[in-house]
């Protein structure tokens, strides 16, 4: 206890050495705070970025290999004789993997109401007609149903979201044939639970002899709940009636598989458990049947783009660390063997006194913990303002690198970056660097502080010690005396 | 009974030729003053260094209470068995009189409760007041500082008083002062008082006078 004393009243014996160790101390601890911070915030970022783009598996047609076998004057021979599209039971093959964390299957189909209008199926007018020669052409209009309102199977993210909720008395499809529908289309159709609805659905096939044929399909099924609805009724400007999601009747997978076969658009979101898998996952994939024409991939130019600011940021602000421990550590080192030289004296008086060699090294060692810890504590006030303003500046220098880089990539005709239009896939929007990274002081980062500042304190205070244990005190006193 | 003793003692500082003490032979008891008189550089700190154990004889052993001090640990024999009056007074001169004392008091383990009162009360003996207690070393005079070295040695109550030129930067009423509490220190409480020293007025005191005379240890008389 009495070493911890007399520590405490050297440093204050000793002002003008400790304050200029204290700011040496205090520069290295505060850049140290900063970049860690920074460090810290933007490796939660990576991570999440990196399970979020790495682990959602894209199977998308692979275009190079497409176009270096299609005729270009026969598309649709060279899809049937190149092509083997996934089947509804593939995607459901697919998704029984070990490979998987999840996997999100949705399949929809565009059906009209047999006995049951559609919300806003009076726009339809003149619109539907058109469609239907434009799609029909020779074929009967009459045998084709034309879709004014859309079936979709385990599709229940809005009511996760909370944009849509179960009206009081329903209860969620479970079985086959069951469904539920908006608010909305119940009133218009006086429908409710327990109701039953038949619904049409029509595709229209292309024979082996290349002629049109209308295949028709019609299910009925069990309305168990009816939902009120907050999504936005229509995303486009074209307000028809299959277009409006007061129209979208939620069932179960199975219905849609069941029912309508491969009559049906699947939409298929599998999930690794780790990016790493991918190739194990395409491996399996391709066992399972999938076409050599698909491409199993990962964002990763979407990633790059997003993330590579923020990596950028990490990268500099660890280096810019690490270069600041090197030199404040050396430059701590050496005025602490300029500090033990000058405090000689009084070691060998302390010594002369029969203070062991290791309670003098303690002593010396807990005055510069001192010190650092309360460095620390400053470094902490000053490094939680400045981090973040620090870090905004150095991001939008790697903003600007970055889109110098794309710049250039654009003309030297590197690689586009995006997904865009993939046969039939829906335009993803391009994805957005990361503008702002909000920096604050975390528990990680305090810990890891706090052992970087010990780490510190104890290097500085090595070379005091090993100095003093060369010491004899009768020589140390002589020479003074 | 002897509580310190040398037998045949040597000792040669690293680079140079000649031993600066010789089979040195010596017995000292408790309760007595001896001093220890020769010329400059005659050996006469060396020896008492080598009693203190700051340092260890090149040749032969020192003995505390029978027990050669190779065989004890040297910290722990000076924080508890000796004091030292330097003759540069060696204390910490950015600490206070007080603060020096306190700290002489947990190195050397010293189980008194109130250490502050009990440093007080050791200073007031060798004549300095609280004020002056609570002083920098490096603002008190030469005398002020020996009194608070003094009191330093005392503040362990060791068997062993070594005084190592303790006069020699006061003025006569400070000697006749110092001279008085080491010469109470033996006769008082018990001690063995082990002085070195050049002059006579310091001599005078002693009940043995040994003197060094190239390297080698001479008893001189009883006074």
């Amino acid at each position: 206890m009495y070493i911890f004393v007399n520590a405490i009243k050297n440093i204050g014996r000793n002002k003008g050495r400790n304050i200029l160790m204290g700011v040496i101390i205090l520069i290295t601890i505060t850049v140290s705070i900063i970049s860690l911070c920074i460090n810290n915030t933007t490796n939660s970022i990576i991570d999440d970025y990196k399970s979020r783009f790495g682990s959602e598996v894209t199977i998308a047609p692979d275009m190079t290999k497409v176009t270096r076998v299609m005729n270009i004057n026969d598309v649709l021979s060279a899809r049937k004789t190149t092509f083997k599209a996934i089947t509804p039971q593939q995607y459901l093959d697919f998704a029984r993997s070990e490979y998987l964390k999840e996997a999100v299957i949705t399949a929809s189909a565009g059906v009209a109401g047999d006995g049951i209008k559609a919300v806003d199926e009076d726009n339809n007018q003149g619109v539907i007609g058109r469609a239907i020669d434009s799609i029909t052409g020779s074929l009967s209009g009459d045998d084709y149903a034309m879709p004014t309102m859309t079936l979709i199977g385990n599709q229940w993210d809005e009511f996760n979201k909370g944009y849509r909720k179960l009206a009081e008395g329903g209860k969620m499809p479970e079985n086959d044939n069951e469904c539920i529908i908006s608010k909305e289309l119940a009133d218009l159709n006086n429908l409710k639970v327990g109701d039953k609805i038949k619904l049409k659905s029509s595709v229209i096939r292309i024979s082996d002899n290349n002629e049109q044929e209308i295949k028709n399909n019609t299910v009925e099924l069990t309305i168990t709940g009816i939902f009120f609805d907050a999504t936005e009724e229509y995303s486009t400007q074209v307000k028809i009636s299959s277009l409006n999601r007061r129209n979208e009747i939620l069932t179960t997978i199975d219905t849609m598989f069941n029912n309508f076969g491969s009559l049906i658009g699947v939409n298929a979101k599998y999930y690794l458990k780790n990016p790493s898998m991918l190739e194990d996952f395409e491996a399996e994939l391709r066992a399972k049947g999938l076409d050599e024409y698909y491409l199993v991939s990962t964002d990763e130019a979407g990633y790059q783009k997003v993330v590579g600011p923020v990596e950028g940021l990490k990268k500099g602000s660890l280096t810019f660390m690490i270069v600041v421990l090197i030199f404040g550590s050396i430059i701590l080192m050496v005025l602490s063997s300029i500090a033990v030289r000058e405090r000689k004296y009084e070691i060998g008086v302390l010594r002369a006194m029969g203070m062991k060699k290791k309670k003098v090294a303690l002593g010396l060692w807990l005055e510069m913990l001192i010190i650092t810890a309360l460095c620390l504590a400053i470094g902490f006030g000053i490094g939680s303002v400045v981090a973040q303003p620090v870090s905004d500046t150095l991001l939008a220098g790697q903003i600007e690198n970055a889109k110098m880089a794309a710049n250039q990539g654009i003309l030297q005709g590197g690689p586009m970056v995006g997904s865009g239009v993939l046969l039939g896939r829906p335009i993803e929007k391009e994805p957005v660097p990361l503008e702002q990274v909000d920096v604050s002081v975390g528990m990680d980062t305090i810990i890891e502080m706090a052992v970087i500042a010990l780490a510190l304190a104890s290097l500085a205070s090595l070379t005091a010690i090993t100095k003093i244990t060369k010491y004899e005190p009768i020589k140390i006193l002589m020479e003074r005396n | 009974m002897d509580i310190v003793s040398l037998e045949n003692v040597s000792y040669q500082y690293e680079g140079t030729k000649k031993p600066v003490l010789k089979g040195v032979n010596a017995r000292f008891s408790c309760s007595r003053i001896y001093t220890i008189v020769g010329k400059s550089e005659a050996g006469k700190s060396t020896l008492l260094s080598l009693i203190a154990g700051l340092d260890v004889c090149t040749e032969g052993d020192v003995f505390y209470k029978g027990t050669s001090l190779k065989k004890i640990d040297r910290d722990d024999y000076r924080a508890k068995n000796i004091g030292v009056i330097f003759q540069g007074f060696n204390l910490l001169t950015n600490a206070t009189g007080i603060e020096n004392i306190v700290l002489s008091m947990w190195i050397s383990g010293n189980r008194e409760k109130n250490k502050k009162e009990y440093a007080y009360a050791l200073l007031e003996k060798v004549g300095i007041d609280r004020e002056t207690a609570n002083r920098k070393v490096l603002k008190m005079s030469g005398g002020e500082q020996q009194r608070v070295c003094i009191a330093r040695a005392l503040s362990n109550n060791p068997g062993i008083m070594l005084a190592d030129e303790p006069t020699a930067n006061l003025d006569s009423d400070n000697e006749t002062a110092v001279l008085n509490i080491l010469a109470s220190l033996a006769r008082d409480e018990g001690k063995c008082v082990i002085i070195a020293t050049h002059s006579q007025k310091v001599a005078s005191i002693a009940d043995e006078i040994w003197g060094i005379n190239d390297g080698r240890l001479l008893f001189v008389k009883h006074s």
